[in-house]
């Protein structure tokens, strides 16, 4: 008979839990309270794993170079851009968008990049935090 | 299809899904059961389709590289790679031997990371959740490397067309090493957990087995066939990225314990011996890269204006972790293929769940079920909607109706 | 029996419900929190059974449409009506048992068939499939430890009817005169193995991994309680913490019925308190050996594997021990 797990158990008993305790170390009572806590600098938020440089996160994208040649929409898998033609500009819907970056590649005024902000859940997939352009 | 009739009498039949905790993605299972033994054994696929197939038909190639990374969950690499490969036929695009030694450690990373991920899965359907904390846990660390050499710890983005989209530079390299060592110094803890422990042993020796006659009959592939003696490595058969300048040989469980059984347990040796081989495939590319571009066709405009005149048909083949994935494509000088169709290494594994669930019990039934590690959302490519004027096809039927399919898409 | 006393029983059973349901959800919530951290996670707080009961009974309770409602619902009920009666029966630090003087081993024996009892009948009265499954494989599970506790409880009896002691079956009398010192170096091997066996028994009687064959999350989706919900579900929980404690405390009456305040020389209200603190610790250390430990180190057997290991193994180790025990006493 023989039981690897055995030690291996007790021995983490004494170290530290894998989990990054992120945004708090307990559930607290409202989540959404306890976020406008920390916006308003109220409480503060347990950071969470730092994420590794060229990371694809959240579209940052500057409206004022876009040209509107469209070739980011033509590349899109997702189909999260739409070009809008009173304006000539594009649009980007991040709720859609799959951080693939291919637009990022392929755009020639190099106005749409990705950063690496990755919290953005929200309650409305067409709030203004959601909508670029 | 249903060929086992829901009976109210002994022996009694029972189903199993389409949403059931043993099964982690919905397929449905219906069984003939005598007390805890199981004497028939039938299942129903189909409860997942997603219709990827269709969309990529309206989706120009570049496109549809993404989507075709988004059928499977787990392994990024495999149908993009496989996707890219038909194209890259088709359009003759060639691509460099850095991008080539890239993708191979790209892969390689991903099949570490699947079998683990396996791993747990394996025990938590034995109830083992303690080796499922730890098997995720160690799984951490290569979806953070990945994470680094591509950008995303999931679907990863880094296969193009003609190459990858990212180079891993010499300043990346001491990473990769770092976690190379870590998975070396875990993989004895790992294998000791998984393979010494009694428990694991009683529940796994012996139960499920394929054996390799049934094997060579119904074709698994991957580590399903594999466990059961059948050498059967795309890797190894017909190499493609940088595998042809490597030294590898296909896992068999006899190079740990000296015999076949083709049993779960037999599954778990060749999972794991592929983790560490992976390792040393890492190892040897990191050792071997040559340097050179990693885009044949760097600009998009091109490469789609190239694509767009490009005719004819290939297919791409790729050892995932669960075995060979293949996509065939066929071009027809405009944006989006003509044809696509998509074979994941779950489609050929499925029907070896029949002998080896008939004659086991109950409580074998998820363990068996994971056991050739089925990924059914990337499997399914049809579904019937409804019960009504169901029928059962007949080979002679299907045999017709692809020959029609064939050549229809001959004429285009 | 006069009025007084006839009190003193209703007032007793209402301490000792109150204290079995508390202290089993406390030690529910020990055993996650320390599952948890041997398994690298952060895990619920200490009082999260205590939420979860207050949830669960705020919930719908549900009765499937084939289930026999009345029999559905007597179910939890007896399970925990059953669990606290043997709380009557065992001494609990230097408190004596409530019941004293009218029960023994051999009653608490069978009063413990009768929660796992409860549960078979509201699985097979629930209607699925599933717990139907569950049902009989409780059936196998109760019939199959039986053996090892039976021979382990034989073996405690034998020992004491041996010593000449008046009322030798009664925990009381075990209590007082602790096993260990009564037996030679043989004996002491012997009464090793017992504790063993007694070990590997309460997570079978528990229903915790590997013996949890009957509930098998993966296989059966909850097995005998795939359709109890709400209070119901609630109240069978509860009857399992209770049972957890009952468990324990059996195995430290008949194996460590020590306490500290004997060796302090302490005054009357102090010694009974350190002697229920150090009662609390002694439950805590065999709950964490027995279950804690135990259900996270191992895979989850099959059902013909745990009639195996506890007739063929375990029943092997207690008849062992038995017999060590009884070849002490004859050399002696």
């Amino acid at each position: 008979m023989s039981f690897p797990m055995i030690p291996e158990l007790l021995g983490q008993l004494l170290k530290k839990p894998a989990t990054n305790p992120f945004p708090a170390p307990q559930l607290p009572p409202t989540i959404t309270g306890y976020l406008k806590a920390v916006g308003e600098g109220k409480a503060t938020m347990n950071p969470p794993v730092p994420v590794p440089p060229n990371m694809r996160g959240k579209m940052v994208y500057n409206r004022g170079t876009c040209i509107g040649c469209s070739l980011c929409i033509k590349v899109c898998p997702a189909r999260a851009i739409e070009l809008v033609p009173q304006t000539k500009k594009v649009r980007i819907f991040v709720s859609q968008c799959i951080n693939c970056g291919q637009c990022t590649e392929v755009c020639p005024k190099n106005c749409l990049n990705l950063s690496d902000e990755f919290l953005i859940a929200d309650t409305d997939r067409y709030s203004d935090k959601l909508v670029l352009g | 299809m249903k060929t086992l009739e829901i009976k109210k009498t002994a022996p009694y039949t029972t189903q199993i899904g389409p949403a059931h905790p043993a099964l982690k993605e919905p397929v449905m299972f219906t069984f003939e059961l005598e007390g805890e033994r199981i004497r028939k054994a039938d299942f129903a696929p189909g409860k997942a389709h997603r219709g990827i197939e269709w969309m990529g038909l309206r989706r120009n190639c570049v496109q549809i590289v993404y989507l075709a990374e988004r059928i499977c969950g787990i392994c990024g690499i495999t149908h993009s790679l496989s996707f890219c490969r038909a194209i890259e036929q088709v359009a003759q695009i060639q691509v460099s031997n850095r991008a080539h030694y890239i993708r191979t450690i790209v892969g390689e990373l991903e099949r570490i990371h699947s079998h683990l991920l396996w791993a747990g899965v394996a025990a938590h359907e034995l109830g083992f959740d303690s080796a499922f904390y730890l098997a995720w846990r160690v799984r951490e660390n290569v979806m953070d490397l990945l994470e680094y050499l591509t950008g995303n710890r999931v679907h990863y983005a880094i296969i193009q067309i003609g190459g990858v989209r990212r180079d891993i530079t010499p300043d990346m390299v001491p990473k990769i090493e770092e976690s190379l060592k870590f998975f070396e110094g875990v993989y004895g803890k790992l294998a000791s957990i998984f393979l010494d422990d009694t428990t694991i042993q009683m529940r796994c020796r012996d139960c499920g087995v394929l054996t390799p006659e049934e094997a060579l009959k119904l074709c698994p592939v991957g580590p399903t066939a594999r466990a059961s003696g059948v050498r059967k490595d795309v890797r190894v058969d017909h190499p493609y990225a940088a595998y042809a300048d490597l030294e590898l040989q296909p896992v068999t469980p006899d190079q740990l314990t000296g015999e076949i059984r083709g049993d779960v347990y037999d599954r778990i040796i060749v999972r794991l011996l592929e983790v560490k081989q992976s390792i040393g495939i890492i190892r040897q590319c990191l050792a071997q890269m040559p340097d050179g571009p990693i885009l044949a066709v760097p600009k998009m405009a091109l490469l789609l204006a190239q694509l767009k005149k490009a005719e004819g048909e290939a297919v791409g083949r790729h050892e995932a972790p669960r075995g060979e994935v293949m996509h065939y494509v066929r071009m027809g000088k405009q944006e989006s293929p003509v044809a696509w169709k998509v074979k994941a290494s779950s489609y050929s594994n499925y029907m070896s769940w029949v002998p080896m669930l008939e004659g086991e019990q109950v409580a074998d039934i998820p363990i068996i079920v994971a056991s050739i590690d089925p990924c059914i959302s990337c499997t399914d490519r049809v579904t019937i909607v409804g019960d009504q004027g169901a029928q059962v096809w007949t080979k002679e039927e299907l045999h017709r109706l692809s020959v029609e399919k064939t050549r229809q898409l001959q004429l285009g | 029996m006069n009025i007084g006393n006839l009190i003193m029983v209703v007032v007793g059973t209402g301490a000792m419900a109150l204290f079995g349901i508390v202290a089993g959800l406390f030690y529910m919530g020990i055993d996650r929190v320390l599952v948890a951290r041997m398994q690298a996670r952060i895990g619920p707080p200490l009082r999260q059974p205590f939420i979860d009961m207050a949830k669960l009974m705020t919930k719908q309770n549900i009765v499937p449409a084939n289930a026999i409602p009345w029999l559905f619902n007597a179910a939890p009920l007896v399970a925990l009506a059953s669990s606290i009666s043997i709380m009557l029966y065992i001494p609990l630090g230097s408190f004596a048992p409530i019941f004293r003087g009218y029960g023994d081993l051999i009653l608490i024996v069978y009063l413990l068939v009768i929660p796992a009892l409860a549960m078979v009948v509201g699985g097979l009265a629930s209607g699925s499939p599933y717990a139907t499954i569950g049902a009989q494989r409780e059936m196998v599970t109760m019939i199959s430890y039986e053996l090892p506790l039976a021979t382990t409880i034989i073996a405690f009896a034998w020992k004491y009817a041996q010593l000449g002691l008046d009322n030798p079956f009664s925990l009381a009398t075990v209590a007082a005169t602790p096993i260990w010192s009564q037996v030679g170096p043989l004996g002491f091997v012997g009464c090793l193995l017992l504790l063993v066996t007694m070990i590997l028994v309460t997570p079978g009687e528990l229903g915790k991994i590997p013996f949890d064959t009957p509930e098998a999350e993966t296989e059966l989706a909850g097995g005998l309680l795939v359709e109890y919900s709400g209070r119901n579900l609630a109240l069978f929980y509860l009857s399992l913490g209770v049972k957890a404690i009952v468990l324990t405390a059996v195995v430290v009456a008949l194996f460590f019925p020590y306490n500290l305040s004997s060796y302090l020389a302490m005054s009357a209200l102090p010694a009974r308190l350190v002697d229920g603190a150090f009662f609390l610790v002694k439950i805590f250390v065999i709950m964490f050996f027995s279950v804690s430990l135990i259900r996270i180190a191992m895979a989850r057997f099959r059902i013909t594997q745990v009639v195996d290991v506890y007739w063929k193994y375990l029943g092997a180790l207690s008849l062992v021990g038995l017999i060590l025990v009884m070849v002490d006493s004859f050399i002696r």
